[in-house]
């Protein structure tokens, strides 16, 4: 499978985008080095922030160059203290926060995809991650 | 640029990965997208619908060949180009991202 995904990032599109589990079975060494930028999610959780901890450590030692973390689904000021103060204590760059967005859960169950959500909190913070993505690494 | 993203299951990696790919095609940019995880949601998040989801054909087992070359060594390559790939097992969504299904790919003549 690494050898397929590491093909399909030598392909000439300006952006591609690989969704993937938490422990990078797709990548190696050598498809790695294809890869960019890796987005590790946080969700305010332990488990979730202990995932993506190790996520961002396999990705060093594959050898991305960048690696950012995103805060999700958070609900309130005690969410956003513990996702920071993990990413602080563990060396994680934080470059956004999209908020629990109860718009996201009912647009799924409608069959709607999220992009299409007015007045989506979660889909503006999404929309600021582009800017932080598109600046130079 | 080339994007992983990676989290515990459940986190919405999909939700963020599939509005990231479909805001980049809006302003323009051209777009692959690669679903490889075990749990494939990314085409609902690309805006294809549950039936067109439902149709998807996942990249076949039989994509990657074990070759074993007058040395003796083994290399593992793959059938079709990149190019093909995305031309034969790549989907278009609403937004003009291309999507994948990587499925299960493993070495044919392996039984």
């Amino acid at each position: 499978m690494r050898h397929v995904i590491g093909a399909l990032l030598e392909q000439e599109s300006t952006v591609t985008v690989v969704d993937m589990e938490a422990g990078l079975e797709h990548l190696s060494r050598g498809t790695g080095r294809h890869v960019d930028t890796l987005i590790v999610t946080l969700e305010p959780y332990y488990k979730s922030l202990e995932t993506a901890r190790r996520c961002a450590e396999l990705g060093r030692e594959i050898g991305i160059p960048r690696i950012v973390a995103v805060a999700n689904k958070t609900r309130d000021d005690e969410d956003r203290a513990a996702i920071q103060e993990f990413a602080a204590r563990h060396g994680l760059t934080l470059i956004g926060e999209i908020p629990m967005d109860d718009r996201l859960r009912k647009a799924d169950l409608a069959g709607r995809a999220p992009i299409d959500e007015i007045d989506s909190p979660a889909i503006e913070a999404i929309r600021s991650l582009v800017v932080s993505l598109n600046q130079p690494a | 640029m080339k994007i992983a993203i990676a989290g515990k299951g459940g986190t919405g990696k999909t939700t963020i990965v599939g509005t990231l790919a479909r805001v980049f095609a809006r302003q323009g940019r051209q777009v692959l997208a690669i679903d490889a995880d075990s749990n494939p949601n990314l085409a609902l998040t690309l805006g294809l619908s549950r039936e067109q989801t439902a149709a998807l054909v996942p990249l076949p087992r039989t994509l990657l060949e074990e070759r074993t070359d007058a040395a003796g060594a083994k290399t593992v390559v793959l059938r079709l180009s990149p190019d093909e790939i995305a031309q034969q097992f790549g989907v278009s969504t609403p937004d003009g991202v291309r999507m994948i299904l990587m499925g299960k790919v493993d070495h044919a003549g392996a039984g």
